[in-house]
């Protein structure tokens, strides 16, 4: 919170000091085209009567322009642009009229351009829009030209709706995740999400368990990454599409799993061939089926009742060989097991013990 | 102004939320053949609409892009949740009530209601042998089932707009990657149409997608898929799909078995543009369609409509249905494009199209951050035949043109009102292309049919490798309706023979 505030701070003392700039210097802002059909500079303000460098650079993975009209006259603008219909391409979507300020033509993606111009001594809101046809209705942001502050960005009606909350990421982004209702029912622990999540490969399964505690399971790799107590995730950035995201994580990690990879079979220093064959629910609790070297193991993992960590029961039916579990002392647990010889810091269990096994993990407030 | 500049103002007054004018234009339509419906969605569900399919006793399959599977029973309008957790789910195939094969982003896998209780609970890997780089752009599409029980997947290629995870999937091949404003393919067959067979191999079957947002088949059986308006696609495209070929993206070329090493994105265009197959139907960007979805044949048998046996395919940019009209020429499948619905009530978005057994097509919609909408749509036919071009083919000298009612021989015969120009589009790794070449071609004759519903109409040139684009006079029919559509675009990769 108190680094989003001094953000906040930085960003609009830098935007002072512009501001501040006299007339005769040049106030250089840059703005990009990103994913999600948006500019990252969504508001920027100058005094009147400034001279303004715009460097626009197209980040995004499709074709934009930038156009500044007069105060009101978005969507004039935009309306005007759309109507040019076919020959809207060779004109780069900018309508002929006294309401176009200044325009930067359609660029592609990577490609950057940029315009010199004074602003109006008039102090006023001036939209800058990408009219790129289907554009203009959410791909806009304000140029304010004005010897004051601007308002508060939550109550700021010149930008998308979407934007307006922007400085509250991070802060309350899980708080207000978790007020939305995110899907036509209501998520009741256990359940999951296939997603993106950091510190995972790309197939990761997030699994809410009640007892405010969440694992991360890697479905390409085929094992437990991390788990989590405290808050689950926040989708938002994920959901809203068009943009290189993954899930954030709100909880704290309690677990790591720092081994090459945790089961063996044969000989402990064997690390198996995997393969990921699906899950089943159990009482909404997944239980994960996957191959090492070719052997059948399904894996289901639970909150401990006292809310302290996790019971992991792994089922190898089918085992002919021993099976070693292996982990590390520094993995935040302490560990407990159904059955099995412990030697050597790994537990090894005979085909018959393999069948069927449980592993407590309690965490123990290791750093991770 | 043409038709487009319509639409589009009916998505701004849509946008800006003005509903009295958006229910005029909807009036205005002369005749109104079809209806748009909207279907009411459950409360709490962000209604972006990942794949909608219709079970034979009508029930609708839908997947939407937070992960639900959902199912709709149009007689009580009621909906009820089958599976949750899905990334972002592109499409699905039901097998009953109970079991379905849903793509996702992470794997192609088996839904299954075990335990009778109407709710998934085996989640079984179908297929998952090809790569996640965790690149945004990374959708899966289809899948879609052919006549020998294969299944067919598209696997979208990478975005420049974003990067990859740390961790990927599958083979890392960083040769296509950060090439400024290119599609790249960083893990194995991003860019590639999969073929999963009965038994469960899976095979890489073409290659060269930017962006295949649709899979489908015509009535004979063949795969066609559309393509993304960007870099190597000058305009959006609609391919058939064939075994070996190579469709023009050539970032997905790393993955081909006898590439090798060199860097496909700086490949001569020469090359490129020889080895590639090129599309059957060219959507003339901000003419006809800029971000064309999933292909699907009308076998209603009429009750959509005359169409029946054509194709009709989604517009995410604006309110859009287009149709497609097929043809095989010289033993190669070609033929034209034309809007179908415009405004009317249809929203843009139109990611998902589905045939219902009544014979109504359902359109489910997603923006996802790209322009669109949410929710679901029904497009009814009422049975009145409506006023409009019925196929378009070509012949040695021009076009044939049917229309669906007898004509009115004054404005029918009057070659005035047939006004074609012709242009290509650029093979580049630019983004789009303009139009390149555009002329006016002259119609030196205009022929009606005695029963009035057929024109031959010759032109003073015909080239192979352009777009003809032909914009109708004021026609009507003998009964004075004017036709609903005037633009109609044809692609001429070869000439009749």
């Amino acid at each position: 919170m108190k680094a989003i505030n001094l953000l906040l701070f930085l960003f609009l003392f830098h935007l002072q000091l512009r501001a501040n700039q006299p007339n005769d210097s040049v106030t250089t802002v840059s703005i990009k085209a990103i994913a999600g059909m948006q500019f990252d500079v969504v508001r920027f303000n100058v005094k009147p009567g400034a001279k303004v460098k715009l460097i626009f650079s197209n980040a995004d993975d499709m074709s934009h322009n930038l156009l500044i009209t007069k105060p009101g006259a978005r969507m004039e603008v935009v309306d005007a642009a759309l109507k040019l219909g076919e020959k809207g391409i060779a004109l780069s979507y900018i309508p002929q009229l006294p309401s176009v300020l200044w325009s930067i033509p359609v660029i592609s993606p990577g490609e950057s351009m940029t315009i010199t111009f004074t602003v109006p001594e008039k102090p006023g809101i001036y939209p800058f829009v990408c009219t790129y046809p289907g554009h203009g209705f959410i791909m806009y942001g304000a140029m304010y030209v004005t010897e004051e502050a601007m308002p508060p960005l939550k109550d700021d009606q010149n930008i998308p709706p979407n934007r307006r909350m922007e400085m509250d990421k991070g802060s309350t982004a899980g708080h207000s995740a978790h007020l939305m209702q995110s899907h036509p029912y209501k998520d009741v622990p256990p359940y999951l999400y296939r997603t993106f999540i950091q510190d995972s490969g790309p197939a990761a399964i997030a699994v809410r368990l009640p007892q405010r505690l969440s694992y991360f399971w890697d479905a390409g790799e085929c094992r437990l990454r991390y788990a989590t107590s405290g808050e689950f995730l926040d989708m938002k950035e994920l959901w809203a599409g068009h943009r290189q995201a993954v899930a954030r994580n709100l909880g704290q990690i309690f677990y790591r799993d720092k081994t090459e990879y945790p089961l063996r079979t044969g000989s402990p220093g064997n690390i198996p061939e995997v393969q990921f064959k699906g899950y089943k629910l159990i009482n909404r609790y997944p239980e994960f089926h996957y191959l090492i070297n070719g052997i059948d193991v399904y894996e289901l993992i639970k909150e401990k009742t006292d809310g302290s960590g996790l019971l992991r029961t792994f089922r190898i039916p089918k085992a002919n060989q021993s099976v070693w579990f292996v982990f590390s002392p520094d993995d935040g647990i302490d560990y407990a097991f159904s059955g099995g010889k412990l030697s050597d810091g790994k537990l090894e269990l005979s085909p018959a013990g393999a069948r069927q096994f449980t592993i407590s993990m309690t965490k123990n407030g290791g750093a991770l | 102004m043409r038709l487009l500049s319509g639409t589009l103002l009916c998505v701004l007054l849509q946008i800006s939320g003005s509903i009295i004018m958006g229910a005029s234009a909807q009036n205005k339509l002369p005749g109104s053949s079809y209806s748009v419906e909207s279907i009411s969605m459950p409360e709490g569900l962000s209604a972006e609409v990942g794949a909608i399919e219709f079970l034979p006793d009508g029930t609708l399959v839908t997947c939407f892009l937070r992960g639900e599977v959902m199912l709709y029973y149009p007689k009580t309008k009621k909906w009820k949740l089958f599976a949750e957790g899905l990334q972002e789910p592109l499409g699905i195939l039901p097998l009953s009530h109970s079991e379905f094969i849903v793509m996702q982003r992470p794997e192609l896998t088996r839904i299954k209601d075990l335990d009778g209780d109407g709710k998934a609970d085996l989640y079984e890997t179908v297929t998952d042998e090809f790569g996640i780089s965790g690149n945004y752009h990374e959708f899966n599409y289809g899948p879609v089932k052919d006549k020998n029980g294969n299944l067919f997947i598209g696997l979208n290629s990478a975005s420049s707009g974003g990067g990859i995870l740390k961790e990927v999937r599958g083979v890392l091949d960083s040769t296509t990657m950060k090439q400024k404003g290119q599609m790249f393919s960083p893990v194995p067959y991003r860019g590639w149409i999969m073929k999963l067979t009965p038994q469960g191999k899976l095979i890489p079957y073409a290659s060269g997608f930017r962006s295949p947002n649709g899979l489908g088949f015509d009535l004979k059986g063949n795969l066609f898929a559309t393509d993304n308006q960007g870099d190597w696609v000058g305009t959006s495209t609609l391919f058939h799909v064939q075994e070996g070929n190579f469709y023009g993206h050539p970032s997905a070329l790393v993955w081909k078995k006898s590439w090798k090493g060199e860097n496909p994105l700086t490949f001569p265009v020469e090359k490129l543009d020889s080895m590639r197959t090129k599309a059957s139907v060219l959507f003339p960007h901000g003419i006809m369609a800029n971000s064309p979805t999933q292909p699907v044949s009308d076998a209603t048998k009429g009750k959509f409509g005359p169409f029946a046996g054509q194709m009709f395919i989604g517009e995410m940019n604006s309110a859009r249905i287009v149709r497609v009209m097929l043809e095989e020429v010289a033993g190669v499948i070609q033929g034209a494009c034309i809007p179908f619905i415009d405004g009317n009530g249809l929203r843009k978005g139109n990611n998902r199209l589905a045939f219902a057994p009544d014979g109504s097509l359902w359109v489910g919609q997603a923006e996802h951050g790209w322009a669109g909408s949410k929710g679901i749509q029904r497009i009814v036919f009422n049975g009145k035949l409506p006023a409009e071009i019925y196929s378009m083919s070509l012949t040695k000298t021009g076009f044939k043109l049917k229309f669906t009612q007898p004509l009115d021989i004054t404005s029918a015969s009057d070659p005035a009102n047939y006004k074609f120009r012709h242009y290509y589009y650029n093979y580049h790794k630019k983004y789009g292309s303009d139009q390149v070449d555009v002329q006016v071609v002259p119609v030196t004759a205009v022929k009606l049919s005695t029963d009035r519903k057929e024109v031959i109409v010759t032109l003073n040139t015909l080239k192979p490798g352009y777009v003809y684009e032909l914009l109708l006079g004021d026609i009507k029919t003998s009964q004075g309706v004017p036709l609903g559509n005037k633009l109609v675009c044809y692609t001429v990769n070869v000439l009749a023979e």
